[in-house]
């Protein structure tokens, strides 16, 4: 990248809390979200353990007595974490109003719940009775719309499909318009929820746990993984030029150096071709920070106990780094938090933003024995100091789109 | 200083054509592609017309995707994708696949695939889901898969930023080549026909009973349509090195967000006009050098209203000639701003810019020289394509001339 671009606030809402310093205590304690999904009865499915978010309530983050209704789940989650970066980077109403924000989401669904339920009200009842709210939802970008309109964000809004890499292709994207001089400041991240809709989809597909009737595994790279857990979430980054940052005096939680894109044209049917999707992905960011491979501290990739996924992702990153894949600290965060989708990359983002300040890199909860098709040395149970140095973030998607994004400590190098 | 980039290929799938040639003769001749919906059964509906592709033969385009894995969204994109490169000369397996991305737009991704999900829900019939929904249904399969048709293996991005979605992916392919993250990206949009786009605006009032009439006092609404359009973006340098046909360079682009509404457009049509304002800036262009807009024109009373506000805001006095191809193929949804990115582009190439049909009686708040009912032939330096969403997402790109 031409400059690097610095991150000043931070939001989450997940599984396990809605404040960075929670979360993180939560994920070095190991502390699992996953357990017996509790939304929606789920009679008939082989596996039903997720990462759900209890009680999630949007007044707790955008003010009692406001009405709610015209967003769904994904949309107040979404403009919930929204509000949580803002605040937290410092920005209040009067900058908020001056400043043309941007939104670059990473979602895989927008709400599949909303759409599915839309079109079967239809089928029931007669398209004359579908709720027009619910159709403004029904479209993909419609949590980052709606997060728009709460927050009066006029700044670019992009959307980005995708699962567990979207919200990696989201910082980058909101990066580049920062670095290129196109957009001052950027909440850039990714939201999904955990609904019935998807989680029947993917139980049926093969990919969550449990889904073969084995005991439920999903523990990333652990010799006995089996699936995933379906999490959900949303988290949000703002991410500015570090020169306007620096300007109005932001407190800078560290740097987005560089980011690497690169897809597999088997669309993952092919395990190497996976790897060597990663591996480039890797490559290019690491290139494109102007970093080698020796310079990382540590590294959290996107497993999530996906049978193949997670070894592809683990052999591309270990093909990228030489060596220098013998001993790098490496950590799973949805061992915690279970697989939520678009908002993943982004909490693997924030995750490692909380090892910077403090130097403890979580392990992986539940692994107990490495799968030894994983070629990395650093992946571990236990949670570790590491050096406060650059992070390699991966994500392998489920359609063979793979990314990577390096993040420093501090405000990273200039120009 | 930062490349030039160049459209040498141009594919699309629309309901009056598919391919350049037949897709740009139909629009010049001012042909439209309504007729009864047949996608579904519309008879508990107050609408019945719609712009679907009729006898779309994708055996003729996969070659190494089989098009029953595939969703029918991804069908049209991969037929566009194809076109487009053939258009383009270019044989796809003798470029550093490496180098190669794509970036697409949707709005619905692959609506048909979950509509069948839902068929199971509303007929109790659950334990008949399988796997096709979650390996077929999300949509940036439509990406993924055309790069995996055409073997493509740099980067790959799926924006649903719903009816600008096109323009959007435009804008990105862009920005991945000026950073010199790929060296020739395909570029586009692609929706399939669906009940849940159709159900939601025929309930929303929004659709029209039998045509669609842009900018006309008496318009009644937009007819929906399905379709995919593919752009072939390089470098100019690469274009040069290899010889290619260049259709247009793209100047610039802009993207703002309304921040007002998610289905109804800011009442003085300010997003739209600081998208277009941002993209004349970001090109260095006045709005004096563009002769040609493509509008976003649904043909709904408050669209067209306020898109000739912002038009008027960003234009002033000057009457620019404004078209909506979407007269013709309806809207066609994520496609739609892609397929009018094409048509920009064969604009600046032929000079020659196509009408708005169906246009009987002006509207005075609609005051727009909006090439009513035939093509004009002009000089045309350079055209800006305009497109709209919900989520109040707006997109302005600016094609022109190629001047090596």
């Amino acid at each position: 990248m031409s400059a690097a671009v610095a991150i000043t606030g931070v939001g989450v809402v997940t599984p396990l809390g809605d404040a960075l310093g929670a979360l993180h205590e939560a994920l070095c304690r190991g502390e699992r979200a996953v357990s017996p999904i509790e939304r929606f009865a789920a009679d008939g499915l082989a596996s039903a353990l997720g990462a759900e978010i209890a009680g999630f309530d949007p007044a707790r983050y955008l003010g009692e007595g406001r009405n709610y209704r015209p967003l769904d789940r994904n949309g107040r989650l979404t403009a919930a974490a929204a509000e949580l970066a803002l605040a937290d980077g410092g920005w209040d109403e009067a900058g908020r109003a001056r400043a043309a924000v941007g939104l670059v989401l990473g979602t895989m669904f927008g709400s599949v719940h909303t759409i599915s339920e839309f079109d079967v009200r239809a089928l029931k009842a007669g398209p004359n009775y579908v709720k027009p709210l619910d159709f403004a939802n029904s479209v993909i970008n419609a949590p980052a719309g709606q997060s728009a309109i709460w927050h009066g964000l006029r700044g670019v809004n992009t959307t980005i499909a995708g699962g567990p890499a979207a919200g990696l292709q989201a910082l980058a994207y909101a990066a580049d318009r920062i670095a290129a001089g196109r957009a001052e400041t950027v909440l850039a991240g990714g939201s999904d929820e955990l609904c019935f809709e998807s989680f029947l989809g993917f139980a049926r597909a093969g990919r969550t746990a449990g889904a073969s009737g084995r005991q439920a595994r999903p523990v990333p790279f652990d010799a006995r993984r089996d699936g995933f857990a379906l999490g959900e979430g949303a988290t949000l980054l703002v991410l500015e030029s570090a020169e306007g940052a620096r300007r109005r005096g932001a407190r800078i939680l560290g740097a987005l150096a560089g980011h690497g894109a690169a897809f597999d044209p088997s669309r993952r049917r092919d395990p190497a071709s996976a790897a060597r999707a990663v591996e480039r992905a890797v490559l290019a960011a690491l290139a494109d920070a102007g970093l080698a491979a020796a310079d990382l501290a540590f590294a959290s990739l996107s497993a999530d106990g996906s049978v193949d996924g997670d070894v592809a992702e683990a052999r591309g990153v270990a093909a990228a780094l030489g060596a220098a894949a013998y001993a790098l600290p490496v950590t799973a965060v949805k061992s915690m938090l279970g697989e939520p989708l678009g908002a993943g990359g982004a909490l693997q983002a924030a995750a490692a933003l909380a090892t910077f300040g403090d130097g403890r890199l979580p392990g992986i909860a539940g692994l107990e024995e490495t799968d030894p098709e994983v070629p990395l040395g650093g992946v571990a149970a236990a949670t570790r100091e590491v050096r406060r140095g650059p992070a390699l973030l991966t994500a392998l998607d489920f359609d063979g789109n793979a990314f990577a994004v390096v993040l420093v400590p501090g405000e990273g190098p200039k120009g | 200083m930062q490349p030039r980039i160049v459209v040498t290929g141009i594919g699309a799938v629309t309901p009056v054509g598919t391919g350049r040639e037949e897709m740009w003769a139909a629009l010049l001749a001012g042909r439209s592609g309504f007729s009864p919906v047949e996608s579904f059964d519309t008879s508990r509906y107050p609408v019945h017309v719609g712009a679907e592709v009729r006898g779309f033969e994708p055996d003729r385009h996969l070659r190494r995707l089989a098009p029953g894995e595939v969703g029918r969204a991804s069908q049209l994109a991969v037929a566009a994708g194809r076109l487009a490169l053939a258009d383009a000369g270019l044989d796809p397996d003798a470029l550093d696949a490496e180098r190669c991305g794509v970036a697409m737009g949707t709005t619905s991704g692959e609506p048909q695939i979950v509509e069948r999900f839902d068929d199971r829900v509303a007929g109790d019939e659950l334990d008949r889901v399988d796997g096709e929904f979650m390996d077929r249904y999300p949509s940036q399969l439509i990406a993924a898969n055309l790069a995996a048709e055409i073997g493509f293996a740099g980067p790959v991005t799926m924006i649903p930023t719903a009816c600008a979605a096109g323009n959007y992916a435009v804008a990105h392919a862009f920005d991945v080549l000026r950073a010199g993250r790929a060296d020739l990206m395909l570029a586009g949009g692609a929706d399939c026909f669906s009940r849940i786009t159709y159900t939601g605006f025929a309930r929303l009032g929004a659709i029209a009973p039998e045509r669609c009439q842009p900018f006309d006092r008496d318009r009644q609404g937009m007819i929906p349509g399905e379709g995919a359009a593919v752009l072939v973006l390089e470098t100019a340098e690469r274009a040069a090195a290899r010889g290619a046909r260049v259709w247009a360079e793209i100047a610039s682009y802009g993207l703002t967000c309304d921040a007002h509404h998610m289905t109804a457009a800011h009442p003085e049509g300010d997003g739209a006009a600081r998208a277009m304002e941002e993209a004349l800036a970001a090109g260095g262009l006045g709005p004096d050098d563009v002769s040609y807009v493509s509008a976003h024109g649904t043909g709904t009373p408050t669209n067209d209203r306020l898109e000739a506000a912002a038009v008027r805001r960003v234009f002033g006095e000057r009457r620019v000639p404004v078209s909506s191809i979407k007269s013709m193929i309806g809207h066609t949804m994520g496609a739609a701003s892609a397929i009018e990115a094409a048509v920009c582009a064969l604009a600046v190439t032929d000079d020659r810019v196509p009408p708005t049909a169906n246009f009987e009686r002006p509207d005075p708040d609609c005051d727009l020289d909006c090439v009513p009912n035939e093509a004009r032939e002009m000089p045309v330096e350079a055209a800006m394509n305009n497109a709209y969403a919900f989520g109040g997402n707006n997109a302005s790109v600016i094609f022109r001339k190629w001047r090596p």
